[in-house]
């Protein structure tokens, strides 16, 4: 299929106004379907959690990365491989907890947001924590369980977009029973 | 320079007004609805001609009482911009107030491509479209 043969490790280019303007029809439709906004970036992170867990596969398919040593290894990889290959940007990566498990990703523009203006009504919801989901389900799917949230949001008056990750523990592989 | 700027839609019924003077709003509430019927004029009688030119800018509607002249604008999707200037500093040329248009006009765009905004309803809580229009009338007042 021309889908498959045209799957290499080279980017392909599609319109940001499509994708900015398709996931803000998302997240208005969800506003809808939703009572209040807490539910909708529940629904919004698990979405991103389901979306995580299938574009792992592809990152690893398409990227040639190995397996990383360390979190601030993994924390490279997803600023400088992950983002760039899906979202066209480079986090940086700064204020790293003195034990190693915690760091921001600061994002100077957020393509979700291009046109976005929070009315005053949705003062509480997380507009890109659909983001959030896709680190943790793609995260968790490589054995490690990690928790991302927002902490600056430039939707809300921020200079910047920070989003705040930490890692929780590393998933051991149950085997089945009666194997060793 | 500007001291009412009007978003028109389609059906002739207003998206945005804002004046400088507050006091006189109602005053300006007229101009802007008179104004409308010499822009479906020109609309109609060099209706051809627009379509041929890709030409949005309508130039000057009419020059009226009190110094204050009246531009209009009109986008493919027959939104109407209103602008009513103060014409006492002349300096103003036509390009000006072409690229003051072409600068509301983007600022529309972005409006309209905000998600939370639904086409037909009122801009009222978009903040980059207001203070865009303030830079507009604030510049020579």
């Amino acid at each position: 299929m021309s889908r498959q043969a045209n799957r290499g490790t080279e980017s392909k280019k599609m319109s940001s106004e499509l994708f900015t303007l398709t996931y803000g029809a998302l997240v208005t439709q969800l506003c809808k379907d939703y009572e209040n906004d807490e539910d909708v970036n529940k629904q919004l992170d698990k979405m991103g959690y389901n979306i995580g867990v299938r574009l792992i596969e592809d990152f690893l398919a398409r990227s040639n990365v190995g397996k990383c040593h360390d979190f601030r290894e993994t924390a490279d990889v997803i600023a400088k491989v992950a983002f760039k290959m899906y979202l066209g940007i480079t986090p940086s990566i700064t204020n790293w907890s003195p034990a190693g498990d915690e760091f921001s990703l600061i994002m100077e523009n957020n393509p979700l947001v291009d046109f976005v203006e929070l009315p005053d009504s949705h003062s509480s919801l997380i507009y890109s924590n659909l983001l959030c989901g896709v680190l943790r389900g793609a995260l968790e799917m490589v054995q490690m369980a990690v928790e991302a949230k927002f902490v600056q949001d430039a939707l809300k008056g921020d200079g910047v977009t920070e989003i705040r990750m930490r890692f929780i523990r590393r998933i051991e592989d149950n085997l089945p029973v009666g194997e060793e | 320079m500007a001291v009412c700027v009007a978003v028109i839609a389609k059906e002739n019924y207003p998206l945005y007004i804002r004046s400088v003077p507050t006091e006189n709003e109602l005053k300006f509430h007229y101009m802007v609805h008179t104004s409308l019927d010499v822009v479906d004029e020109k609309i109609s009688a060099m209706g051809k001609a627009l379509v041929d030119q890709r030409e949005l800018y309508l130039g000057l509607l009419y020059p009226t009482e009190d110094y204050k002249k009246r531009y209009g604008y009109v986008t493919n999707s027959k939104v109407k911009f209103v602008m009513v200037v103060d014409s006492s500093n002349t300096a103003l040329r036509d390009n000006e107030i072409r690229s003051m248009f072409r600068k509301l006009h983007n600022s529309y765009t972005d409006v309209m491509c905000n998600p939370f905004y639904n086409p037909g309803d009122r801009i009222q809580s978009s903040r980059a479209f207001d203070s865009m229009v303030t830079s507009m009338m604030i510049q020579v007042c």
